[in-house]
């Protein structure tokens, strides 16, 4: 199979970037895209010339590197899996395909294809935890936790921060993201003492990073590898809510259980 | 913004269902803007509350449509939609075509600026003949026109807002999912339909003087 | 020649570790906030520790290549954590769990650590559990468990197919509140190039920021390396392309000894390679062998589709070799029965290469929706990576190289030769002996960093002289001059290939001589070709652009450099030990029927290899002894 290229080029965060044409030759059906971008870059160094740069890692589509926007769609045009599943038999022979970066103010380009996702992590450093010091927890078997609880909590957690939801949101929102890690703490009881600080923290961190807000127009979903329901982003906004009432209560309470650290 | 939103759906709904007792003739609906009339401090709490709901809604609107826009400077060169309604990617058109006529049907029916006056105008009882006044506006193809296209971005903007809304505020479950997905076209379908109703009833001599 | 002391404390097997643990000096909480740590890798066993030590008032400084902490490769582990709970009351206990994993790794491991291990393990569950992590529950509420590959009893924990992710958040999830407390400092994207070692103390590591491309020193008190293993020395892995073997091998330069690095696991159930172009090799989780059975045609080059061969002509081969243990047997004996039977030419495929696993039977009688909601997600990947659809017809499998067992060595503290440089998880060699049990290596790297590290590295911090270095201190400068030429010799070769080609070709090299089995001819001929290649690499690599931005083929030359000169250690231990034990299988040490021979009499030591400039790396030998279990021929039959 042969397949032409139109690859973002950037050559760092701060340089202009543009769409450059490149010919994919010698492609097998059975081979990944990124297989095929690896073959691309071969050639490239072959020549001397600097490779695509594209993030990538297990390749099995669990660690969340790989971010292509292939065609206008994160992840490219199947449903419920990352670059790194995708196959290039699902392209016909000599088709013309556009890769992009995941576009967003809060993902700023490193270089080519790979952009900076750590609002991310800063995201999750403002609450997406619950604070329990090692040792000394008490059996597992003492919390009962109803089967159902367990799998809707591990429907939300199996996210895997690849940020397709934020590249494919019109307001290059990471509602899903927050409603994803949000939703599993607060399902679970373990997670209960501290969700009113975790929703309002996460959901302040995400404005700061400069992420859009919810439009709900559900493209997050579409494009999720994990095909995370938007009912977490309805859960999100009650649990949110429900802050706003709770926190607006009792008098005499800390505003935030971790501010004498920060 | 989606609870303001919600209380002006609120309001076209009644709105719509106050202006079907057109097709009860003349005595009817004059009576009924009569009755709305007769309590000045209420109608004028109800129209400054409105139109404060408006301005509140198209202010945070902007400011949410600004912050949106700034979270990505730089588009990408393709971009394709999976699964957005064709309504939730029309929202600020859809909304800007309903400002435009929200301000028209304001200064054509009520503040009576653009058309011919009719105020002055009584019927058989004596009330102010509201439906007279109706039944002409709607016989001028280009006012059903400007009216119809209202209507559509009336429905747009309801089959998007109204689902989205019950979203933001966190009304799911899973037995009525699909019943909040289906509640925004639906409450648009009945108020759009409702709407051209009368327009459509007039213009096309159903509904006479 | 330095002696090496595992340090195991005496008395009973039972109590060594809470003695241990009582002798032990502790660092004052005032102390701990002077003290810096340096933890690299941010898998189960980096973010474990990392915030532990945080919570505990240490300074941690923190690294990784990826771009956030919670990409390590531990994501990746799909079956689930064993844990000695007994919750389903189906015998288990602290002994039994510490007789399988010792049995399991061929009585090549240390009974203390092994102990240990299995006394944590317990531990880790009710910690996991309290950190939110979803595990699958029964109906009742309580926590599940399934049976996993090369045990009797279901100790297995798990989340879906997706346990080393869920475990991973978990650690990361706690990690990210020790960054919020500002007890952690992360450096993402950074990654580890060399380590200074001051008067015989690790004391600090030279990193290159992966953006800008910036060499900088960090010092600290101690260094604890989680690097992880080296399977990608194979090229084809089932690892993911980042994982390396740099940290452990430049470590290994300055002086650490490194323990077994012969002992390499390949995982029997990873799709078949296709073709040359792949890049890694997908695992399908173990899991699947708890209701799939192996098979292959009775005759030779069978070419009919396999709904076409009655059941009679079928060689369930696991289940005849190993009748009591049938499709669960160990992973070593799986994958090598599996590569047997495909080099008697009774492979399938169109390679040869591959047997297929059959759900047919477990469909029938359980039917189809239960095999759907155990395995559908696998069986999506199948489809999505070959095409195929495994309800209907049988999935193919072949061995992959999956884990290393081998590792730095390590004493009971998990200190390495190096006082101050303490290695855990996969990255050191203590556990599992010659072969690991399913779902032990997210046990292994939870117990490491979350209860064991912690305790004792405060009794060396405690004890140990620590006077402060600056950080141009002499041997910071040698350290960073040594990076420094590596990166400028790989830019200015300048040459026609690219590092792939040398990466699968000393991949290709080491998997044909010393791979799944190995003999002495094999491994001489790998340790005369190793060095030509090598010489060709630094003649003929070409890596484009320069050391001063994102370079992504400049991380990649350089990991390739180290594969090929951490490829002729593992050809030296392999060669070194005559004998066949857990995933090593020499040729020459077999049975008539093809079972290993083990020998305890020559070999029940683990093999520690020093480095030496310019010549053969120099063998310690720390004997194992067994006082609490006899070992015994490792019959699953």
């Amino acid at each position: 199979m042969k397949f032409t290229l139109k690859i973002w080029r950037q050559n760092g965060p701060a340089e202009r970037g543009r769409l450059v044409t490149y010919e994919a030759q010698d492609v097998t059906p059975g081979m990944s895209f990124l297989e095929m971008l690896d073959g691309v870059n071969q050639r490239l160094i072959g020549n001397g010339e600097e490779p695509v740069a594209f993030e990538q890692d297990c390749r099995e589509g669990i660690c969340g590197s790989c971010s292509l926007v292939i065609d206008g769609i994160p992840h490219g045009p199947d449903r419920g899996i990352t670059t790194c599943q995708l196959y290039m038999r699902r392209f016909p022979d000599g088709a013309t395909i556009t890769i992009e970066p995941w576009r967003a103010k809060a993902f700023p380009i490193i270089k080519d294809l790979v952009v900076d996702r750590s609002a991310l992590d800063r995201i999750m450093q403002a609450g997406g935890y619950i604070s329990v010091n090692t040792g000394g927890a008490v059996d597992g078997n003492v919390l009962l936790i109803g089967k159902d609880q367990a799998e809707t909590a591990m429907d939300a957690a199996s996210c895997i921060g690849c940020g397709a939801c934020v590249a494919a949101c019109k307001n290059a929102s990471a509602a899903l993201f927050v409603a994803a890690k949000v939703s599993h703490f607060a399902i679970l009881p373990q997670g209960k003492p501290e969700r009113t600080h975790r929703v309002s923290a996460m959901l302040e961190a995400m404005d700061r990073e400069g992420f859009g807000s919810c439009g709900n127009q559900y493209e997050c979903e579409a494009v999720c590898p994990k095909s995370i329901s938007v009912r977490f982003i309805a859960n999100l906004n009650r649990e949110y809510l429900r802050a706003g009432i709770v926190e607006a209560g009792l008098p005499g309470e800390p505003e935030s259980p971790h501010a004498e650290s920060v | 913004m989606a609870l303001a939103g919600l209380g002006l759906t609120i309001y076209v709904i009644f709105h719509m269902l106050g202006n079907l007792q057109v097709f009860e003739g003349p005595h009817a609906f004059n009576s009924y803007a009569a009755f709305l009339r007769d309590m000045p401090i209420l109608l004028w709490t109800a129209r400054i509350g409105l139109l404060s709901i408006v301005v509140l809604h198209i202010v945070l609107a902007t400011q949410v449509s600004l912050h949106n826009h700034r979270a990505r400077p730089i588009g990408y060169a393709i971009h394709r939609y999976r699964q957005a309604s064709f309504a939730s990617r029309t929202m600020m058109v859809s909304g800007m075509v309903l400002l435009l006529f929200i301000v028209f049907h304001l200064l054509h029916l009520t503040a009576e600026v653009i058309g011919s006056p009719t105020s002055d105008r009584v019927d058989a009882e004596g009330y102010r003949d509201v439906y007279g006044k109706v039944i002409l506006a709607f016989q001028n193809p280009l006012v059903v026109a400007l009216y119809l296209v209202g209507q559509l971005g009336l429905g747009l903007h309801l089959s998007h807002a109204v689902s989205s809304s019950l979203q933001t505020l966190g009304l799911e479950h899973a037995a009525l999912d699909r019943l909040f997905k289906a509640a925004g076209p639906a409450i648009a379908l009945l108020v759009v339909l409702g709407n051209v109703g009368i327009i459509l009833a007039v213009f096309l001599g159903i509904v006479r003087p | 020649m330095r002696k090496l002391d595992p340090k195991i404390p005496s008395g009973p097997l039972e109590t060594k570790w809470d003695r241990h643990r009582f002798s032990e000096k502790l660092v004052s909480p005032n102390n701990k906030r002077k003290l810096t740590v340096i933890v690299v890798g941010t898998g189960l066993a980096g973010a474990s520790a990392a915030s532990t030590l945080g919570q505990l008032g240490y300074q941690v400084e923190c690294f990784c290549f990826q771009d956030s902490p919670r990409r390590a490769h531990s994501i990746a582990a799909q079956g689930g954590i064993n844990a000695a709970k007994n919750y389903q009351d189906d015998g288990d206990s602290v002994g039994r769990l510490f007789y399988d994993t010792i049995k399991g790794g061929d009585f090549r491991s240390r009974e203390a650590n092994v102990y240990r291990l299995a006394q944590v393990s317990t531990q880790i569950i009710d910690q996991c559990v309290a950190l939110g992590i979803p595990f699958a529950r029964e109906y009742g509420g309580q926590l599940a468990n399934r049976s996993f590959g090369g045990v009797q009893v279901s100790r297995t924990f798990y989340c879906r197919g997706q346990t080393g992710q869920q475990l991973l958040l978990g650690a990361y999830s706690a990690l990210c509140w020790q960054i919020e407390r500002g007890q952690v400092t992360m450096h993402p994207r950074t990654e580890m190039l060399d380590l200074i070692v001051v008067d015989g103390q690790a004391r600090g590591i030279v990193v290159r920021d992966l953006v800008t491309g910036r060499l900088s020193v960090h010092t600290a008190h101690a260094v604890v390396l989680a690097t992880g293993g080296y399977s990608n020395v194979y090229y084809l892995s089932t690892n993911a392309s980042g994982s390396n073997v740099t940290a452990t091998y430049r470590v290994w330069k300055q002086g650490a000894v490194f323990a077994n690095p012969c002992f390499t696991q390949i995982h029997p159930t990873a799709i078949p390679p296709g073709d040359a172009s792949q890049a890694k090799l997908t695992l399908m989780s173990e899991s699947l062998r708890n209701d799939g059975r192996l098979w292959v045609p009775k005759t030779m080059a069978d070419r009919r589709s396999p709904g076409d061969i009655p059941e009679a002509e079928r060689d369930y081969f696991l289940e005849r070799r190993y009748p009591r243990f049938g499709n669960l047997a160990p992973r070593d004996l799986a994958s090598r029965a599996v590569k047997a039977v495909c080099d008697e030419g009774r492979g399938v495929g169109s390679s040869g290469y591959g047997v297929y696993l059959d759900f047919a039977g477990v469909i029938e009688q359980q039917g189809f929706d239960v095999v759907r909601e155990r395995y559908g997600n696998l069986f999506e990947m199948y489809h999505r990576i070959t095409g195929e659809d495994a309800y209907h017809s049988p999935m193919r499998i072949y061995p992959a190289p999956h884990y290393t067992m081998g590792g730095l060595w390590v004493d009971y503290h998990l200190m390495s030769s190096i006082p101050g440089l303490f290695v855990i998880g996969e990255a050191n060699f203590a556990d599992h002996g010659a072969n690991r049990l399913g779902a032990s290596s997210l046990m292994q790297g939870l117990a490491d960093g979350y209860f064991i590290l912690p305790y004792t590295i405060g009794h060396y911090l405690a004890t140990a002289r620590l006077p402060s270095i600056p950080e141009d201190h002499a041997e910071s400068r040698a350290a960073l001059h040594r990076v420094t030429s590596k990166i400028t010799r790989l830019l200015s070769a300048k040459g026609r290939r690219t590092a792939a080609s040398f990466h699968r070709e000393i991949g290709t090299l080491l998997w044909n001589h010393c791979g799944m089995s190995r003999d002495e001819a094999g491994l001489k001929k790998a340790l005369t070709s190793i060095p030509t290649l090598r010489e060709e690499f630094w003649k003929d690599v070409m890596v484009p652009g320069s050391g001063d931005d994102f370079n992504q083929e400049l991380e990649y030359a350089g990991r390739v450099a180290d594969y090929l000169e951490f490829a002729e250690l593992l050809c030296h231990d392999a060669l070194h030990r005559q004998e066949s034990c857990g995933a090593h299988f020499r040729e020459e040490y077999q049975t008539d029927d093809g079972e290993p021979k083990r020998d305890d009499t020559r070999f029940a030591h683990v093999a520690a290899w020093e480095y030496r400039d310019g010549a053969v790396p120099l063998l310690h030998k720390e004997p194992l002894t067994f006082e609490f279990v006899q070992p015994t021929m490792r019959s699953y039959q």
